[in-house]
């Protein structure tokens, strides 16, 4: 952006992750912006490690910021909907698959023609949904299409997946940081609305788990639009540490017949009879088990135990952490006559860290990016596990059981909900 | 093993590339601006290398920014193009 303005830039990474540096130059039309690059690590090192690190770059980065580099003869472009000769037999279709970063690693099935069209029906399939970070690939009808054909959906989860891929484009989700990051996140898409019984979308026993077909081809075509239109391939633009098995798929529709709240898209300000999809950049859940409290202000104890973590994003980054209550503790939680709003109140209040579970260094480092938080605390202080009550997203899923699920957030994104044109 | 033939999945993307800014031929007496993008040790390695850049040349001097997260967009990119001659940034980890 700064070379569009006649000011000559050099960006500086490490090896490790010279891939994003490339892939944002890319998108800006600069595939030939100088790079320099140093060996990883740089953070968690001892600065004067850094600092000789830095020496032995300096030459490289004077050269380029004065000597004109040699303008490519021309742009490697994709223009979508390229038909391609693949082995027509299924099992050589999968090692071909994996070859092209085309497929996630389960078996996918071939995008062919004939299958995209009677996935698009008489839908435009050049209309544009979206451009997805971190390449700004356009997400046409087309190629939501061609994804969602690799992962197995039918036409009737189309309008579903479409609507999945507006709300990732929202600038509240901050999809190019969720796309490149280390962290292990990746969009949880919640359903509400009647679409989630007409799809047999799970929201009941095993919601967030295997045997749900809706659920894992929804949730399997929005990741491989993520990977392939958005063009963040695992290893190279897709920089988590260790991802998580929702990076596979991960859909679930709230148990809204058996919750005693408004559902989530009501809370948002949609009618009850409105189908919406809410993205939320979400870790993988984790389990609350409590068989044996009787009253809300018991059952708080696990919960709260559960969401206040020291190595959470949510604790110094804020965002939206996810609870998923179980129809069981959400009914033990209602029984003691608390509201959704009150259930958030005393969760936020319960669910603390205290300041001595953090390491010097960290405090350190979240006083500067969360001053509000962590500066200025007396000894013996604790921090809210995110920002505010209101930050809290909850819904209630699953089937029988004692359990509710606590699910971290990237922290630097905002869920997003958006109606689904049916 | 006869071929079929599949549709890419892979999306369109930017398919112009525009020119990079034109250098000069030394950084005497320019400004030289560092956006930091926070990550941990961004700042020595890019301030290291400002500083080494400044010394060689005669009148360069150096001003910092600060990205607030290195997960949000820099949004003092017109301040900068209007303070700085050249800029070293940093990208991710």
């Amino acid at each position: 952006m700064l070379e569009g303005r006649g000011i000559p830039a050099v960006v500086l990474g490490t090896d490790a992750f010279i891939s994003l540096a490339r892939a944002a130059a890319l998108k800006y039309g600069l595939p030939h912006l100088a790079v320099a690059t140093v060996p990883h690590p740089i953070g968690g090192v001892d600065p004067k490690i850094v600092g000789g690190k830095a020496e032995a770059i300096v030459d490289e980065v004077l050269a380029a910021l004065t000597r004109d580099p040699a303008r490519p003869a021309s742009q490697v472009a994709t223009l979508g909907a390229v038909t391609v000769e693949a082995p027509d037999d299924l099992d050589a279709f999968q090692a071909w698959a994996m070859e092209q970063r085309w497929s996630d690693g389960l078996p996918v099935l071939p995008p062919t023609a004939e299958r995209v069209a009677r996935l698009l029906g008489r839908r435009d399939r050049a209309s544009v949904i979206a451009t997805l970070a971190p390449l700004d690939g356009r997400a046409t009808l087309e190629a939501i299409a061609i994804n969602a054909a690799l992962a197995g959906a039918g036409p009737e989860h189309l309008p579903v997946i479409v609507a999945a891929v507006r709300a990732l484009a929202d600038p509240a989700f901050n999809l190019n940081a969720i796309q490149t990051t280390t962290h292990p996140c990746t969009p949880l898409l919640i359903v509400n609305g009647p679409i989630a019984a007409r799809l047999s979308i799970g929201g009941g026993a095993n919601a967030l788990g295997n045997g749900h077909r809706a659920n894992a081809v929804i949730g399997r075509a929005v990741r491989l639009i993520l990977q392939n239109v958005g063009g963040a391939r695992p290893g190279l633009e897709d920089r988590a540490t260790l991802g998580h098995p929702g990076k596979f798929s991960y859909c679930l529709a709230e148990n809204e017949a058996v919750s005693p709240w408004a559902p989530l898209h009501v809370e948002r300000g949609f009618s009850a009879t409105t189908s919406t999809v809410t993205v939320a950049g979400a870790e993988a859940p984790h389990n609350v088990n409590d068989h044996g409290s009787t009253t809300a202000e018991a059952l708080l104890l696990a919960l709260a135990g559960t969401a206040a973590t020291t190595g959470s994003n949510n604790v110094y980054l804020g965002g939206q952490p996810v609870v998923v209550l179980g129809p069981e503790h959400a009914a033990t939680i209602a029984g003691s006559g608390w509201s959704k709003a009150e259930f958030k109140q005393r969760l936020w209040q319960s669910a603390r860290v205290p300041l001595d579970r953090f390491s010097a260094e960290n405090l350190a480092r979240f006083a500067v990016i969360a001053p509000e938080r962590f500066v200025g605390r007396p000894p013996g202080a604790d921090v809210p596990w995110c920002v505010s009550p209101d930050d809290l997203v909850v819904i209630v899923a699953g089937g029988p059981g004692k359990h509710s699920s606590v699910i971290p957030t990237f922290g630097a994104t905002r869920s997003v909900t958006v109606a689904i044109e049916d | 093993m006869r071929p079929m033939n599949v549709l890419s999945p892979l999306g369109a993307t930017s398919d112009t590339i525009k020119p990079l800014a034109r250098r000069r031929p030394s950084l005497a007496g320019l400004r030289i601006g560092v956006l930091d993008n926070s990550k941990p040790n961004a700042d020595v390695l890019l301030g290291r290398v400002a500083e080494r850049l400044a010394e060689r040349v005669s009148g360069a001097t150096i001003t910092r920014w600060q990205k607030p997260g290195a997960s949000h967009p820099a949004l003092m990119i017109d301040e900068i193009a209007g303070a700085a001659d050249v800029v070293l940034t940093g990208s991710a980890d």
